[in-house]
Formats: C-alpha cells, sequence, structure tokens
C-alpha cells in the first residue's frame, strides 16, 4: 500500500468513526446531544495532534522510541497546580479563575516547568537521554506524593473535583479553551512545517546532523519549546496522559512503514484520533461510563506496546 | 556499622514515644495502665511491623537487583507491587470474604508471575543500558496498575482500593499485622543464600562456570521477594523506592559482595523507613502522613540525587 | 582429557558446527583459530556446557559431560567469557574469593584463603587487592577475572577470546600467566584466540575451524605454515621463525590476495 493511499484509508476510517461517534444512539438530536458531542469530537481532535505530534517528535530529537514528553514531569506539575489552588482557593477558586483562565495559567506554569528542565538538568544528561527520562519519571512519582499529601488536607467535595481532573477526559473543555488551543496548535504546526526535512535528518543523531551541517542544538531547543507548547495545551485540554503517547507513537511507526516525518506525523495524528474515538465511543456505549479513556487505552496500548517490545527486541 | 545499629535504637525509642496519645515513662512502670496497652497493642506491633518492612523490602530489592543484573530494579519498578495490588484486587472480587490467607496466596501468585514475565521481558530486550529497564518496569507496572484500575471500576470499588494500597502503618494494630512476621523466616533465607545470590549477580554464564543452578536460585529469589511484597502489601500498603535507594547507598559505600553486606542493607532499610514515619508523624502533629507518601518523596528525593550522581 | 564426538550445532537450518570431532592433550596450551563464524565460541561453550549441542557429546575423562552435575562440572572445568553485564561492586580479593565457589558454597576456610593468596601472588595483583573493579583499567580487570577462574583450581580452563580490548602488555602477561599454568601446574588451557601470533607463540597445539568444520589441527609447530594460514583466512601469510619465536605477517601491504 503507498503512502498517499493509506494516508487516504486512515481519513477515511477516521471520519467514518467521527460521524458514528456523532450520530450513533443520539436520535439526531441537533439541538443539545450532538452539539455536545462535536464539542467533544473537536477535543479530541485537538488533544490527539497534540499528544501525536509532540511524543513523536520528542522521540527523534531524544533518539529513542519509548520516551514520550508527558512522562517528563509536566502532568505532574499541572495536577500539583490543581490540588493547589483546590486548597488554597476551594472549588470557588476554581470557579473564580474560570476553565479558561485556568488553561492559561496552566500552560504558562508547564512552559515554566520546561525551561527549568532544559537550562538544568539536559547539560548535566546531555549524553545519556535515558538518564533524563528517569529522571522526570522519578521526579513525576516525588511531586506525585507532595499532591497527594495535599489530597489528604482537601475537603470531600474538592476531592472529588481533584478527581475528575486527573483522569483523561473530553468533557472538560468550551469553546473558548478551544479556540485558545486550535490557535496555539496551528501557530506551532505552521512554524514547524518547514523544518520537516531537518527532523528527518536529526532522527539520525546528534553526530551525523552536526556533519550534515544541521545545528543541533539550536534546533533542539527550539523543537522542546515546541513541544512544551503542544504538551502543555494537551494536558490543559483532555488531561494527563502518561504513557499514551508512546504507545499510539509506536503504533504509528508500525503503520507508517517509512521514518520520514511527512509521513509519520500525519498517521500519528490519525491513529491517535482514532484510538481516543474508539475508547471514547466504548466508554460511553459499551461500558456505559463503567470505565474510563485513561484505563481502557493504558491496558489495550499498554500490552500491544509490550509485546512490541518483546517482538522487535527492544530495538530502537 | 555499628552507629547504624545504634541510630536504629535511637530510632526505634523515638518510634515508641511518639503518637497522638501523650506519655510518661513513669506511667509505663504501672503495667496495668493506659500507656502500657499503647504501647503493646499499637505502638510495639507498629514499631515490628516498620521494622520487618524495612528490612524485607531492602532485601527484595537487592534480590531482585542481582536477578536482573540492573541497579534501578525494585519491586516499584518491576510491577512486583501493582501485581500485588491486582493479585489482592482479584482476591477480594472473586472471593468476598476472602481470608488473609487467600489474600496473601493471590498477592503472592500474582507478584511472582508478573515478575518472571518482566524477567522474560527483559531478556528480549537487546539494548541494556541500566536506565531503560526501570523505565520498561514502570511502564509495564502501569499497565498492570491500569487492570487493576478497569477492574476496580467495573466492581466500583476503585475509591476504596486506593485508600487500603497506600502504605500507611496507622492501620497496624495487635491482632491485625501478625502476617508481616513471615518476613522473618525470609531474611534468614535471604542471608544463607547471600553468597549464591552475588555469584546469580555476575551473569548466568559466570554462575554456570563456578557450579551454580541459576535457574533455581533466580525462582528462590523471585519467591522470596514475592512473599515479602505481598505480606507488606496486605499490611502496611504499597511503599515504593525503599528496595532501591538502600542497596544502592550501601553498594557505593561497602560494596556489592552480598554475605557482608546484607545485613547493612537490612539496618539501612529499617533506619530509612523509621525516619519516614517519624518524619510523618511529626510534620502535621497529632496526625500523621501516611508511610506510602513520605517514602515516596524522601526516597524519590534520594532516588534522584542518586541519578544526576551518575549511578550507573 | 577432554575430548569431543561428533559435535553438531545448528540453529534452525543454518548449520554452525558440523561434525567436529576433537581430543585436547592434557596439561597443554590449545588454540582454537579461525575466521568469524567459524564455529569457534560455539564449540568453546558446548564444552563449557553453556550450550547444548544438536548431536554429538562432550566427555571429560571418558565420561560424558551432560551427566555430571553443574556443581560437580565445576570442580573440573572452570570457564571465562567476556562479560559485558558484569557491573558488581566487588573488590578485586571479593572476587576471587567467590572462585572458591564450588568448594566451600562462601564459608571461606584456611585452605580456600591460601588458595586465593595463591591466585594473587601467581598474577602479582597483590597491590590491587583491595581495589574496587570498577576502578582498575581492562587489563587489570581481566587479570583479576583470570585469578578468578585460577583460584576454582580446575583441570581445565576455557577461554573465550581473552585478550580482546588488551593493551599490548596486559595480553602479553595474561598469555604468559597461561603459559606458566600450564608448565607449572600441568592445567589444561584451552582458549579461543584471535590473533594468530599470539596462538603460534604461546600455544603447544592448535585446532584450526573454518565455516563449522574443522580445517587442520597439529602442534604448533607442524601446522603453522603459510599454506595453511593463507587457506584458512584467505589472506597473503609469510611465517618468519626466529630464536626469539614465530612471526605471522599478514598485513599485505602489496594488496590483499582475492
Amino acid at each position: 500500500m503507498s503512502q498517499a493511499v493509506k494516508i487516504w484509508t486512515m481519513l477515511l476510517l477516521i471520519l467514518l468513526l467521527a460521524l458514528v461517534f456523532l450520530l450513533i444512539g443520539s436520535g439526531l438530536d441537533f439541538d443539545y446531544l450532538i452539539p455536545k458531542r462535536f464539542m467533544r469530537l473537536v477535543t479530541i481532535v485537538l488533544g490527539s495532534v497534540c499528544l501525536a505530534v509532540s511524543s513523536i517528535v520528542f522521540q527523534t530529537i531524544v533518539g529513542n522510541r519509548i520516551l514520550s514528553p508527558s512522562i517528563m514531569g509536566y502532568e505532574a506539575v499541572y495536577l500539583l497546580w490543581q490540588a493547589l489552588l483546590l486548597l488554597v482557593m476551594g472549588t470557588n477558586g476554581l470557579m473564580m479563575l474560570g476553565v479558561s483562565g485556568n488553561f492559561i495559567v496552566s500552560i504558562m506554569l508547564m512552559l515554566v516547568y520546561s525551561w527549568a528542565l532544559h537550562r538544568l538538568l539536559l547539560p548535566r544528561c546531555k549524553s545519556d537521554v535515558f538518564m533524563l527520562l528517569l529522571f522526570g519519571l522519578v521526579l513525576t512519582m516525588v511531586i506525585g506524593t507532595v499532591t497527594q499529601f495535599i489530597q489528604l488536607r482537601i475537603s470531600p467535595g474538592e476531592f472529588s473535583v481533584f478527581q475528575g481532573l486527573s483522569y483523561t477526559s473530553f468533557n472538560r473543555s468550551n469553546p473558548e479553551t478551544v479556540w485558545y488551543g486550535v490557535l496555539a496548535v496551528a501557530t506551532v504546526l505552521w512554524v514547524s512545517r518547514k523544518t520537516l526535512p531537518v527532523l528527518d535528518v536529526m532522527a539520525l543523531g546528534r553526530e551525523q546532523s552536526m556533519s550534515l551541517g544541521i545545528n543541533h542544538a539550536k534546533y533542539v531547543k527550539l523543537y522542546l519549546a515546541l513541544i512544551a507548547i503542544l504538551v502543555a495545551v494537551s494536558t490543559s485540554l483532555i488531561g494527563p496522559t502518561a504513557f499514551m503517547g508512546v504507545f499510539i507513537a509506536n503504533i504509528a511507526y508500525a503503520l507508517a512503514g517509512s521514518s520520514k516525518h511527512k509521513v509519520t506525523l500525519p498517521i500519528g495524528c490519525a491513529v491517535s484520533i482514532a484510538i481516543f474515538l474508539i475508547a471514547q465511543i466504548f466508554v460511553e456505549h459499551v461500558f456505559n461510563y463503567k470505565t474510563s479513556v485513561s484505563i481502557l487505552v493504558n491496558l489495550v496500548c499498554g500490552i500491544y506496546f509490550l509485546a512490541l517490545t518483546v517482538r522487535t527486541r527492544g530495538i530502537t | 556499622m555499628r552507629l547504624l545499629f545504634l541510630l536504629l535504637i535511637l530510632l526505634c525509642a523515638a518510634s515508641l514515644m511518639l503518637g497522638s496519645k501523650q506519655m510518661s515513662i513513669v506511667a509505663l512502670f504501672d503495667f496495668s495502665s493506659d500507656a502500657w496497652l499503647t504501647i503493646t497493642a499499637s505502638r510495639i506491633p507498629r514499631l515490628i511491623a516498620l521494622l520487618l518492612t524495612g528490612v524485607g523490602l531492602s532485601v527484595s530489592g537487592v534480590i531482585l537487583q542481582h536477578i536482573v543484573r540492573n541497579k534501578f530494579v525494585e519491586p516499584a519498578t518491576s510491577g512486583g507491587l501493582d501485581a500485588a495490588k491486582l493479585g489482592i484486587l482479584v482476591s477480594l472480587t472473586m472471593l468476598p470474604s476472602a481470608s488473609t490467607s487467600n489474600k496473601m496466596l493471590f498477592a503472592m501468585l500474582f507478584c511472582f508471575a508478573a515478575s518472571l514475565l518482566f524477567i522474560f521481558i527483559i531478556s528480549r530486550v537487546t539494548f541494556k543500558n541500566s536506565v531503560l529497564i526501570p523505565v520498561l518496569g514502570l511502564m509495564y507496572g502501569s499497565v498492570l496498575s491500569s487492570i487493576a484500575e478497569f477492574y476496580a471500576y467495573q466492581h466500583n470499588i476503585l475509591q476504596s482500593m486506593q485508600g487500603w494500597l497506600l502504605g500507611d502503618f496507622s492501620r497496624v494494630v495487635q491482632g491485625q499485622y501478625e502476617l508481616i512476621y513471615i518476613i522473618l523466616p525470609i531474611i534468614v533465607l535471604a542471608y544463607l543464600y547471600a553468597h549464591r545470590f552475588t555469584v546469580m549477580g555476575m551473569g548466568e554464564e559466570m554462575a554456570a562456570s563456578l557450579g551454580l543452578r541459576y535457574a533455581a536460585t533466580a525462582a528462590l529469589g523471585l519467591i522470596l521477594v514475592s512473599v515479602t511484597v505481598a505480606a507488606s502489601v496486605i499490611t502496611i500498603g504499597a511503599i515504593p523506592f525503599v528496595g532501591l535507594v538502600i542497596p544502592n547507598l550501601v553498594a557505593l559505600k561497602y560494596g556489592e559482595n552480598l554475605s557482608r553486606t546484607l545485613p547493612i542493607v537490612a539496618l539501612g532499610g529499617a533506619c530509612l523507613l523509621l525516619i519516614c514515619d517519624i518524619f510523618g508523624r511529626v510534620i502535621i502533629y497529632p496526625f500523621e502522613v501516611p508511610i506510602g507518601l513520605t517514602a515516596g518523596g524522601v526516597g524519590g528525593v534520594i532516588f534522584l540525587m542518586l541519578i544526576m550522581r551518575g549511578v550507573k | 582429557m577432554i575430548t569431543v564426538s561428533n559435535l553438531h550445532k545448528s540453529y534452525g537450518k543454518k548449520s554452525v558446527l558440523s561434525d567436529v570431532s576433537l581430543a585436547f592433550p592434557t596439561g597443554r596450551v590449545t588454540s582454537l583459530i579461525g575466521p568469524n563464524g567459524a564455529g569457534k565460541s560455539t564449540l568453546l561453550m558446548m564444552m563449557a556446557r553453556l550450550l547444548e549441542p544438536s548431536s554429538g557429546y562432550v566427555s571429560l575423562d571418558g565420561r560424558k559431560i551432560s551427566e555430571m552435575r553443574t556443581s560437580e562440572y565445576a570442580h573440573h572445568v572452570a570457564t571465562l567469557r567476556q562479560s559485558p553485564g558484569f557491573n558488581l561492586r566487588l573488590t578485586v580479593e571479593e572476587l576471587i574469593s567467590f572462585g572458591r565457589f564450588p568448594y566451600s558454597r562462601g564459608s571461606l576456610t584456611i585452605e580456600d584463603r591460601r588458595v586465593i593468596d595463591e591466585a594473587i601472588n601467581f598474577l602479582a595483583l597483590e597491590s590491587l587487592r583491595h581495589d574496587y573493579l570498577d576502578e582498575l583499567s581492562g587489563g587489570q580487570r581481566q587479570m583479576a577475572f583470570l585469578a578468578m577462574t585460577i583460584a576454582q583450581q580446575t583441570d581445565v580452563l576455557l577461554l573465550d577470546e581473552p585478550l580482546n580490548n588488551l593493551d599490548m602488555k596486559h595480553a602479553v602477561q595474561i598469555m604468559q600467566a597461561l603459559r606458566r599454568l600450564c608448565d607449572e601446574q600441568g592445567r589444561t588451557v584451552i582458549l579461543v584466540i584471535h590473533d594468530i601470533n599470539f596462538a603460534a607463540n604461546y600455544s603447544d597445539y592448535i585446532v584450526a575451524l573454518k565455516n563449522g568444520a574443522l580445517s587442520f589441527s597439529g602442534t604448533s609447530a607442524q601446522v603453522v605454515t603459510a599454506t595453511n594460514l593463507s587457506e584458512l583466512y584467505d589472506l597473503d601469510f609469510e611465517i618468519i621463525r626466529n630464536e626469539r619465536g614465530c612471526l605471522c605477517n599478514y598485513f599485505n601491504l602489496s594488496g590483499v590476495r582475492g
């Protein structure tokens, strides 16, 4: 199957899924049900694009396919901020700030965190990216314990609000935040459009790309900043996604059959959208909300990913 | 090592004295007083559980590290803890009136099977960067966790599961914690086999050359680990990082000849857990922070420092 | 005496070793040589019981080794391979003491300590006794590992490319030590080695493998000839013998033989 055919097939599949998602069991209620679903659909698409692009680009820069930017600690910072907000100002605080306000502040915080990571950690772990990842994972757990500690101190009402925030969910956005998200993502994608060939070369590794004339350090900085924005938008829109980015990226590589980014990125987005749509459909109609998207995706994709690792002997 | 021992005694004393009920030493001498009841029903069992768990977890960590031959492996980073959780969950949903020994059996079996699977996955990964293994372990653990969550969500016990799986010593009360004593024979066995575990840590080929039956020793090690993890998760809940941080710190200073360093590892584990526990009880006195959180925080920070220092 | 009879090894359809039968002389140094993929390491591993043959058997002093228990075999044969994953933090002395594992399983007796000291002195490692392995150079580490196999006090020593990644001085020291083990203590040493010059100068017997089959074998004086080696390695050889030993020049400044 040629690349073009693949991409078109995927697009068709997604269109189909989207229609199913919108219309199934809705009784064609165009006044209330379908607009709500449409909002969720847009959130899914936006979140998926952010997730897929940030994961794939991050994996290229860093040279390994089991990493994902989400586990570098961004999501822990996001959750900590939500918990602190609840602790200090209660659920009223959340109201006052508003969904959009919260959205913007969260993004700012994650960008600051990204900058701190970049300045303090990256120089010390330059040769060993895995060290960076392990550091991020453990930092996530440590920040997580602080967050859990705060959870002990907040009231049950605040606690259930917080619980709602800590799972991936497509119900949290409103038109305003979606617009901000679209703006941010569109800007990022536009900026990086021209640099896709550079990404392909960077996949060869630091030394090779420098030998081919690419200013490696500069591009790493650029991409890390763009990734930070994407991760921030995705986390604020749909919540923490943990390892999902890794699973999605690897499924995309397996399907794409090529490592050129102009193929893997669109396929990655398509895979991501498809997975989330299917998961959400299952949650809504098959499981009747007795499970959640994170659980389903982590479960299914996680097992697939581990099986893939065993089969390919972890060669990355 | 003597210093460590002294520290341990001091910490034990502090632990006994600390608590929401104020006590005076004088009251202790009256054997029928309330103070004595507090001590025997709650403080001493708590102390014993603390010591045994600390020793058990750090010893489990060091055994796992020798089986997988990686410095960053321990029950929390190899799926063991999450598997034990899953086991308890399954036992609860399948036999609602499950006795402790039932839970123990399930937890142990799940932990053992999951660790075997993990070792299999690792053995197929040819790129043996030392940091890749715990990363894979954490991912593996999160897959197991999501299986547990899926299950729990279905049966509507997700909330309570989160509650009773967080490591918490305040649950320890006379009559409820005796399962933890099973760690004692485990430690004795581990000490007897310490030399063999070190040989095992040299790799299959070296072990074979020296005449050690690698598979049998590894299986025994895994059983010891599974029993310890299962017992501690059931009695107290999940406590991460202790099994990772202590063996690494001890190895830095004393090397990895287990017949010599195992006692130090054990003592270190007990001390660390005691410190975390006292810290948790003091910081928001008279309430306490569960050990799962303090150990996660303190242990995590030490782990981060070890990473930065470049422990390879 | 360690002998292999009709050894075959194949992975699926690919045959790595076919019908190899050999008798390795006791109390001598034998080198296994040959190009990459010839099956030398495979043969050694089967003798070390680290690999199962597809057919055929290995016997030690008339007994099939597959019938011996692992712990018993360790009293007779010690193996040293490359250990890239070895990263235990042990001192040199601790490592060497593990060589006594087949005998004392951990509790060292006075006799054990004597053997350990002997091994340390044999390789002149006294000054490194209390140093940690990860602080030593590659050559020193290899010496420590060799000392461990010496302390194991076996009749047979199997070594897989012991000189890899060693500088010239340490390589010479290792080969001299192996020579002394054989001459002074009567041990049998069998090693896989790439450097034909070390093989030619330090071994009594040479076994050459190519494409999984035996190419030639005999004393080094007999079989180290330009014809044999050129055929084996597909290179142009010139052998120069003088009182210092034997020099095999294959550096081919005039071009590689087709």
